[in-house]
C-alpha cells in the first residue's frame, strides 16, 4: 500500500521547504519538492542604479551574502566590459573561500551531522575509547580522556535540560544511526570547538568587507585600499591576522573535519548506494586566476556532465538563450506567452498566479501547479548543482589536484568513482573541496603579498564608474559558485539603470518541481529507491535533502510562515 | 551591552529590527552601547552576542496579536521565544542555542514586534509597523538609561 509522507520544513536554517515522498512497501517510490515561500527581486531593482544591486541581492539570504554580492558586481562588470585589477581578484577570492569554509564546517556539524551522529548516545561513550580513537585519526590537541569526560558531564546537563533545540529534536535511537557511542562523543565534541573556530575564520570578511555580517562590495574592484603602513587601510597587521586565520582554518580542515568525515562515512557506505538522483552535474566554476573571462584558469572548473560521463566535459555559456531556460509547468507563475515556454533569464518574467490550497492542506496537488520555485533547465536537462557538482566537473576536466584529492580519499574508504553519486558521495565532496579550499586560499594569500611587495597596491577601476561612460543598453551574466552549488544574476541596463534582473539560485536547480515532460529535479530524483525504517520518522529523506545544504530563503521569499513549522512533526 | 536587530529588510515589515538599530544608531548612546544590523542571524553573530554582557534583541514575531504590538521578554531558552519569530527564526533559534551551548546563559530582552504574514518582497514599511519605531527605539533608550543607573 502505498502512503504519502509529508516532511515540512526541512531545512535545519533560513526558509521552508517541504518534501513530500509516496512509501511502498517501506521504498520511496516518489517524490515532490515544494518551496513554500515567493520570490520577486526584480520588482525591488528595477529602475535602480546597477551599482547599488549587490547590496540589495546580498540580503536575500543571511548564509550566503558574499556569493550574491559577488554575482551582482559581476553581472554589472560584464555588460559594462569592466576588469577589475588582480588584487580585486585576489581579495574577492579571499572572501570567497572563506565563505566556503565557514558555511561547509557549519553544514557538517551543525546542519547535517546530526542526521548521522546520534548526540543522546554520547552518554554511554567510554571517554578513554573516544581519547584512543580521537589520537588514532588526528593530530589535533584536544583529545584527552579528561577533554571527553567533562564535556560529556556537560552534554549530560544540556540533554536533561530538555530545552536546547539540537537535543531534544530528533530521531534518537533510530534504527538507521550507527555509529558507536565513542564516534558520536567525537562528533559532538567537534560540533561545539566548530562553533567556536567559524567565528574566527568570518574575520576575513570584516577585514576586507569593512562589517560582518554583510560585508561591502563594489562594481570595478573592492572597497578597501591596501596600504602596508596606513593605519585605516588593509595595513600589514590586518592582513597578518587573515594569514593566521588561513593557517587556523587549514590545521581544522585537516586535522578535525576531514578526519571527522572519514569516521563517520566509513560506518555509513551504504549510503554510497543510495541518493544518487539525476546523472548530470552542472558548475558554473570559479576562483578566476587570470579573471573572470578566463574560465579556462578557474580553480573550479566551468561546465556540464551528462549521464555521469566523466569523460566528456561540455562548455556552458550563461549568455547563450538556448542554454539555460527556466520553466513553470509546475510553478505558481504565469508566462505571457504561455506557462509551456521555457525562458532564459534575460527575458525572465516573474508574474505570480497562485493556485494552490490555503494552509493547512494535507497534501499538495501535485498534478497542477505545486511550488513557488521555477524549474531551471540546461540544454532542456535537468541538472545537479553543488559541491558533487563542482568537483566532478573540475575531476572530468582533469584538474590535477581536484582528481589527486578525491582518488585519495576513494582509496581511503576502499570504494570505487561510482560510489561519488549518492548521499554520501555528495557529503563527501563537501569536505574534500574544503580542502581543496584551504590550501587555494594560502595561494592567493601569498599571491596578494607578493603583490603589496612590488607596489602593486590597486583595489579598484575608475574607468567606467561613471554612468556617463555607458551605453544606452547593456547586459550581463554574473556567474558564480555559491556554497549551495551554480548561482547566477542576470541584468540588463537601461539609460544607467536597471531594467531587469533575473536570479538563478543553487536551491532552484536542486529543489524545483518536475518541468513539463515529466523529468523530476535533483531533490525529488534523489529520494526514489530510499528505504525507510520508520515511515513516520523519514530520517533517511532527511540524511539525502540536506546532503545538498537546502537553504531555501535565497531561492525564494516567504509565503506564508503561519504555524508552518508547528507542522504535525517538528523538523529543521 | 549589544543592541541587535534582526530581520530582512527586502520582506518589508519583517525587517523592523534593523530598521529600530537604524533608527538607534542616529540617537546618543551611552559610550558601551554596540548597535549590530544582524540580518538575518546566522552563526555570524556568534562572537558579538558571546561578549556581550546584556543584549536588547529587536525581531518580528507572527503571533496573532495586532500588527504593531511589542511585547518585551526576557527569554531564557530558544523554546521560550515566540513560536513564529518569521523567516529566519530558525537561524536565530540555533543561534541563540549555540550562545548558551558555548558561554552559558544570556541576559537577554527580546522586543517582539508583531507583524502580519508578509505577502511578498517589498522595501516598504506598513503604517502600522512603521509607528513603532519611535515607540521601541523609546523603550530601548530607557531601558539603557536604567541600566545605566543600575551600573
Amino acid at each position: 500500500m502505498a502512503n504519502r509522507i509529508v516532511v515540512d520544513p526541512i531545512t535545519r536554517i533560513e526558509g521552508h521547504l517541504r518534501v513530500e515522498a509516496v512509501v511502498e512497501n517501506g521504498v520511496i517510490t516518489d517524490a515532490y519538492s515544494a518551496g513554500t515561500m515567493v520570490r520577486g527581486f526584480e520588482k525591488i531593482l528595477k529602475g535602480r542604479d546597477p551599482r547599488d544591486a549587490w547590496a540589495f541581492t546580498e540580503r536575500a539570504c543571511g548564509v550566503c551574502t558574499t556569493v550574491h554580492a559577488l554575482a551582482s558586481v559581476r553581472c554589472v562588470e560584464d555588460a559594462l566590459n569592466i576588469t577589475v585589477p588582480q588584487n580585486a581578484e585576489l581579495i574577492r577570492n579571499l572572501m570567497f573561500c572563506t565563505q566556503y569554509v565557514q558555511d561547509h564546517v557549519v553544514h557538517f556539524y551543525h546542519l547535517h551531522a546530526l542526521d548521522w551522529v546520534d548526540v543522546v548516545s554520547v552518554l554511554k561513550a567510554d571517554p578513554k575509547k573516544t581519547s584512543a580513537l580521537a589520537e588514532s585519526i588526528s593530530s589535533w590537541p584536544k583529545s584527552s580522556p579528561k577533554y571527553f569526560a567533562e564535556l560529556q558531564t556537560r552534554l549530560k546537563t544540556f540533554v536533561e535540560s530538555g530545552q536546547l533545540g539540537i537535543f531534544a529534536n530528533g530521531y534518537w535511537g533510530h534504527p538507521a544511526y550507527k555509529l558507536p557511542p565513542e564516534v558520536n562523543l567525537l562528533a559532538v565534541a567537534h560540533y561545539l570547538e566548530a562553533l567556536e573556530w567559524q567565528k574566527e575564520i568570518v574575520k576575513i570578511h570584516a577585514i576586507f568587507g569593512g562589517k560582518n555580517p554583510h560585508p561591502n562590495y563594489l562594481v570595478g574592484g573592492v572597497p578597501c585600499s591596501l596600504n602596508a603602513e596606513e593605519v585605516n587601510a588593509v595595513n600589514m597587521e590586518r592582513l597578518n591576522h587573515v594569514g593566521s586565520l588561513i593557517k587556523q582554518a587549514k590545521e581544522f580542515v585537516e586535522q578535525v573535519y576531514i578526519p571527522d568525515l572519514m569516521a563517520i562515512a566509513s560506518f555509513y557506505k551504504e549510503w554510497a548506494g543510495y541518493g544518487g538522483g539525476l546523472k548530470n552535474y552542472l558548475a558554473y566554476g570559479d576562483l578566476p586566476t587570470r579573471g573572470y573571462g578566463q574560465p579556462d584558469y578557474f580553480k573550479f572548473a566551468r561546465g556540464a556532465i551528462l549521464d555521469r560521463n566523466l569523460n566528456e566535459v561540455h562548455p556552458v555559456n550563461g549568455r547563450d538563450a538556448e542554454e539555460i531556460k527556466e520553466y513553470i509547468a509546475h510553478s505558481w507563475y504565469r508566462y505571457a506567452g504561455g506557462d509551456n515556454l521555457g525562458l532564459h533569464p534575460f527575458e525572465g518574467e516573474t508574474e505570480f498566479n497562485f493556485t494552490g490550497p490555503n494552509p493547512p492542506y494535507e497534501q499538495l496537488n501535485v498534478e497542477g501547479k505545486y511550488s513557488w520555485l521555477k524549474t531551471p533547465r540546461w540544454k532542456e536537462h535537468p541538472m545537479e548543482v553543488g559541491p558533487l557538482a563542482r568537483l566532478l566537473v573540475s575531476y572530468a576536466a582533469g584538474r590535477t589536484d581536484v582528481k589527486q584529492v578525491v582518488n585519495d580519499a576513494l582509496k581511503q574508504l576502499n570504494v570505487p568513482v561510482d560510489a561519488l553519486f549518492s548521499t554520501l558521495g555528495r557529503t563527501a565532496a563537501r569536505g574534500l573541496e574544503t580542502l581543496l579550499v584551504v590550501h587555494w586560499m594560502q595561494g592567493f594569500y601569498d599571491d596578494l603579498i607578493a603583490q603589496m611587495k612590488t607596489g602593486h597596491t590597486s583595489t579598484f577601476t575608475r574607468e567606467k564608474w561613471e554612468p556617463s561612460t555607458w551605453p544606452a543598453s547593456a547586459e550581463g551574466v554574473g556567474l558564480t559558485e555559491a556554497p549551495r552549488g551554480a548561482l547566477a544574476h542576470w541584468i540588463r541596463i537601461k539609460e544607467g539603470k536597471i531594467d531587469n534582473y533575473q536570479l538563478v539560485v543553487p536551491s532552484t536547480w536542486n529543489a524545483s518541481p518536475r518541468d513539463g515532460n515529466g523529468q523530476r529535479s535533483a531533490y525529488e530524483a534523489s529520494l526514489i529507491g530510499t528505504k525507510m525504517a520508520h515511515p513516520d520518522q523519514p530520517l533517511e529523506i532527511l540524511r539525502t535533502i540536506h546532503s545538498f545544504d537546502p537553504c531555501i530563503a535565497c531561492a525564494v521569499h516567504l509565503y506564508d510562515p503561519q504555524g508552518k513549522h508547528l507542522h504535525q512533526v517538528k523538523f529543521y | 551591552m549589544l543592541v541587535l536587530g534582526i530581520g530582512n529588510v527586502l520582506m518589508g515589515d519583517e525587517g523592523i529590527g534593523v530598521h529600530v538599530v537604524q533608527r538607534l544608531e542616529q540617537l546618543p548612546l551611552p559610550e558601551n552601547v554596540r548597535c549590530l544590523d544582524g540580518g538575518t542571524g546566522s552563526f555570524l553573530l556568534l562572537e558579538s552576542m558571546q561578549l556581550a554582557s546584556r543584549i536588547i534583541l529587536i525581531d518580528a514575531t507572527i503571533d496573532g496579536k495586532r500588527p504593531g504590538t511589542v511585547t518585551r521578554l526576557t527569554p531564557q531558552f530558544s523554546s521560550d521565544y515566540p513560536v513564529t519569530l518569521t523567516a529566519h527564526d530558525i537561524g536565530l533559534k540555533d543561534l541563540l542555542d549555540a550562545a548558551y551551548l558555548t558561554s552559558g546563559a544570556l541576559a537577554v530582552t527580546l522586543f517582539a514586534v508583531s507583524i502580519e504574514p508578509p505577502s511578498g518582497i517589498g522595501m516598504e514599511l506598513s503604517p502600522a509597523i512603521t509607528n513603532t519605531i519611535p515607540l521601541i527605539a523609546e523603550m530601548i533608550m530607557e531601558e539603557l538609561a536604567c541600566a545605566a543607573v543600575r551600573a
